[in-house]
């Protein structure tokens, strides 16, 4: 009986050991992720890479006000809990300058990865070294306007709105005929002229950014100068508060995301400046039947929107298998056919090749006009406290949008905010 | 007459080792594992924020040195942002205080009369209690939606117009204090329930011969026997109050500009988003200092009333 119990313990043992063993060498790659179609979309093919190369992957997706405070804290640990990492342009000029990222270089070069077959910008957006590359890029978010079509070639609409402004409707060019569109919508529909998400920080710095790149200003200049404070910005500003004020829906200035596409897909908006590849989601019959087949994109009125992206990083704090491992997904994820089968699902690419896939235009024509609000949009300060910068300019704006302060004031603090904190 | 076990505890105990009596050291026995789990969960934390404080250690170079003095707090308090805060804060304080304690009180009061469904009403009070601030703060985000939420939904189906709840600057505060209120009320209704349970009965049935009305065994007897039970619960809720964080970070992120944005936040966004751990510390700790003085300033007037 004795022996009989002490067999079992020591093959209980043996098979606890090895089990052991093989754990240690399995290695899973745990990423933390936005929670939006594009990651819905890589989720979903997860189980093909597992199946090519054993690795487990593991997705976990928070909303985007929540991602930054959590990697940092990861980060700055000596063992990060995530070793694939998913960066935002916005965190492009912090975490290499804080030292949290892999140079991705020597990994490019071992395996032979071509990355010349990325769009050029969207490299150079989260890459601010020439020597390295910390950040491969995922997605692009250039952000552009999404219009109810059956709202601007309805006849009685089109009617009242030549007899309350004069101008034939169509869509608006600039952006002051778009305020003036939204404004007259929202008046005479009875429904939001545009869904904008005012709420301070990231959603309505991102917003902004539109309004001031569509009125032709700018937040720097050639020489890294603050020029945010001009006559554009003014008209930028000017016309933001507007359209919070008089052609958004209720709510406006605590809206997310979120808020805008759940307002945009009840039919409740006519408009809304957002990143180009919701319209897919929005388009969608089982999804949003109140819109769908009555959608278009477009670039933003006056020629230039907010251009931002997504990219992938590995951690410095992560052991070298846990960073193979990584690269292994990276170079698989963004890989011509991967990126393809991606597209043909709504991904917003970052190959130049995937936008002259065939089988992609003919699924999206649009993707055509996703291309050049790729090509026309510019891009946020990018510097190490891109983030901070995206709080005060958030608040400045917000203040001023719910009737605190006035325009010129918020303009020059915002403007005196980047200096400092360019300065820091 | 005493019996033996607690004439033996009674007994005068003997001297013992460098002055401490027996007695003495095995009282320090019993309580030194617990000041050890307090020193670590408590003291550690707060001798590291000190050190923070007053250090230059931000996430873009994680070293306590050099020492920088003053620096950080000087930074934080030459802030307007931080004395608006820090106003908002005491403000948004004392009216949840308010509010908890005297809807608290109201419900506590009814609930005395129950007596067969007590145990039900409990139940249900306690739900709101159990559920997390972020959980609380996504509900009723979704609820008080403006275009979409199903509050409005009812406002307009009686003809009502649509509110505002959390975009309007003077609302959002409103509202959000409304929310803490509900969540946390459920805590002071136990609280003093449990106060009113414990009343003597002989007070009230001299009063009632006396003649007096509901309202003056009320005033006169339930409320200062009430006191001590109250102002614990006061405080409790104070020192919870003058932390808040989950709400106006799911809300409302401080804003609409900075309506809702409570000192915590404002320490939170310094730590992170300027990536200044050092000075974050050092609004935490001026929160700290904001706390300790209001509950000695409470404590205070309640001994110089009794």
């Amino acid at each position: 009986m004795l022996l009989k119990n002490k067999i079992l313990c020591l093959s209980g043992l043996v098979m606890l050991s090895a089990a052991m063993g093989a754990q240690a060498k399995e290695v899973v790659l745990r990423a933390l992720m936005e929670d939006v179609p594009e990651t819905h979309i890589i989720e979903q093919m997860l189980p093909q890479f597992e199946q090519e190369t054993g690795i487990k992957v593991q997705f976990e997706k928070i909303g985007y006000g929540d991602m930054h405070d959590k990697l940092v804290a990861q980060l700055i640990a000596p063992q990060s809990y995530y070793n694939l990492l998913e960066v935002d342009f916005l965190w492009a000029g912090e975490f290499p300058t804080a030292n949290w990222l892999t140079d991705l270089t020597p990994l490019v070069k071992k395996s032979k990865f071509d990355t010349r077959a990325f769009i050029p910008s969207t490299v150079s957006l989260l890459n601010h070294d020439p020597e390295k590359l910390y950040i491969l890029p995922m997605y692009n978010y250039s952000m552009g306007l999404i219009y109810r079509t059956d709202l601007l070639t309805d006849k009685t609409v089109a009617q009242l709105y030549q007899d309350a402004t004069q101008k034939t409707l169509a869509l608006p060019k600039t952006l002051e005929d778009y305020v003036t569109l939204a404004k007259f919508i929202k008046q005479k529909q009875g429904i939001a002229g545009a869904a904008m998400q005012g709420q301070r920080g990231d959603p309505n710095s991102m917003e902004f950014s539109n309004y001031l790149f569509a009125a032709g200003g700018e937040y720097l200049d050639g020489k890294n100068q603050v020029v945010l404070n001009s006559p554009a910005g003014k008209q930028a500003l000017t016309l933001y508060v507007d359209a919070i004020k008089n052609a958004a829906q209720d709510g406006a200035l605590s809206a997310t995301l979120d808020d805008t596409m759940r307002l945009m897909c009840s039919g409740k908006a006519f408009s809304m400046i957002t990143y180009w590849w919701m319209l897919p989601q929005l388009d969608n019959q089982k999804a949003c039947p109140a819109v769908a087949g009555k959608l278009a994109l477009a670039p933003m009125p006056g020629g230039h929107g907010e251009s931002g992206g997504w990219g992938w990083g590995i951690p410095k704090n992560v052991s070298p298998e846990e960073k193979q491992a990584a690269w292994t997904f990276i170079q698989w994820v963004q890989s011509k056919h991967v990126e393809t089968e991606r597209a043909l699902q709504g991904h917003a690419p970052v190959r130049a090749d995937v936008y002259k896939d065939p089988a992609v235009l003919a699924k999206f024509p649009y993707y055509q006009t996703a291309e050049q609000v790729v090509a026309t949009g510019k891009s946020f300060p990018i510097f190490t406290y891109s983030a901070q910068y995206e709080d005060v300019l958030g608040t400045q704006l917000s203040q001023v949008a719910g009737g605190n302060g006035s325009i010129d004031a918020a303009l020059a603090e915002s403007a005196t905010q980047l200096e400092k904190l360019l300065k820091k | 007459m005493l019996t033996k076990t607690s004439a033996v505890c009674l007994r005068k105990p003997k001297p013992g080792v460098a002055g401490f009596d027996r007695f003495r050291l095995t009282g320090w026995a019993f309580a030194s594992p617990g000041l050890l789990a307090l020193a670590v969960v408590l003291g550690f934390p707060v001798i590291y924020a000190l050190m923070l404080a007053f250090s230059s250690f931000t996430l873009m170079r994680p070293a306590l040195a050099p020492f920088a003095g003053i620096d950080n707090f000087t930074s934080v308090l030459s802030d307007k942002a931080f004395w608006s805060a820090a106003w908002l804060t005491v403000k948004y304080s004392l009216i949840t205080v308010a509010g908890e304690f005297i809807v608290g009180l109201g419900i506590a009061l009814m609930l005395n009369r129950v007596v067969k469904t007590r145990p039900l009403y409990f139940a249900l009070l306690t739900i709101p209690m159990a559920m997390s601030p972020v959980c609380v703060g996504l509900i009723w985000r979704m609820l008080l939606q403006p275009n979409l939420g199903i509050v409005n939904h009812l406002l307009e189906s009686w003809g009502w117009p649509r509110v505002d709840w959390l975009g309007s600057p003077t609302l959002a505060f409103l509202t959000m204090a409304f929310i803490d209120i509900w969540q946390q009320m459920s805590f002071v209704v136990l609280i003093l329930a449990a106060g009113l349970a414990a009343l003597p009965r002989e007070p009230y049935e001299a009063a009632e011969m006396d003649g007096a009305r509901h309202w003056q065994q009320f005033w006169y007897i339930t409320l200062p026997m009430l006191r001590p039970v109250a102002a614990i619960t006061v405080v409790i809720q104070l020192i919870n109050e003058l932390r808040t964080y989950d709400l106006p970070y799911v809300l409302t992120r401080g804003g609409p500009g900075t309506a809702t944005e409570v000192l915590s936040f404002f320490a939170y966004r310094r730590a992170f988003l300027g990536l200044s751990i050092n000075e974050g510390a050092a609004a935490a700790l001026a929160l700290l200092l904001i706390v300790l003085a209001m509950t000695v300033v409470f404590f205070a007037m309640l001994e110089r009333r009794r």
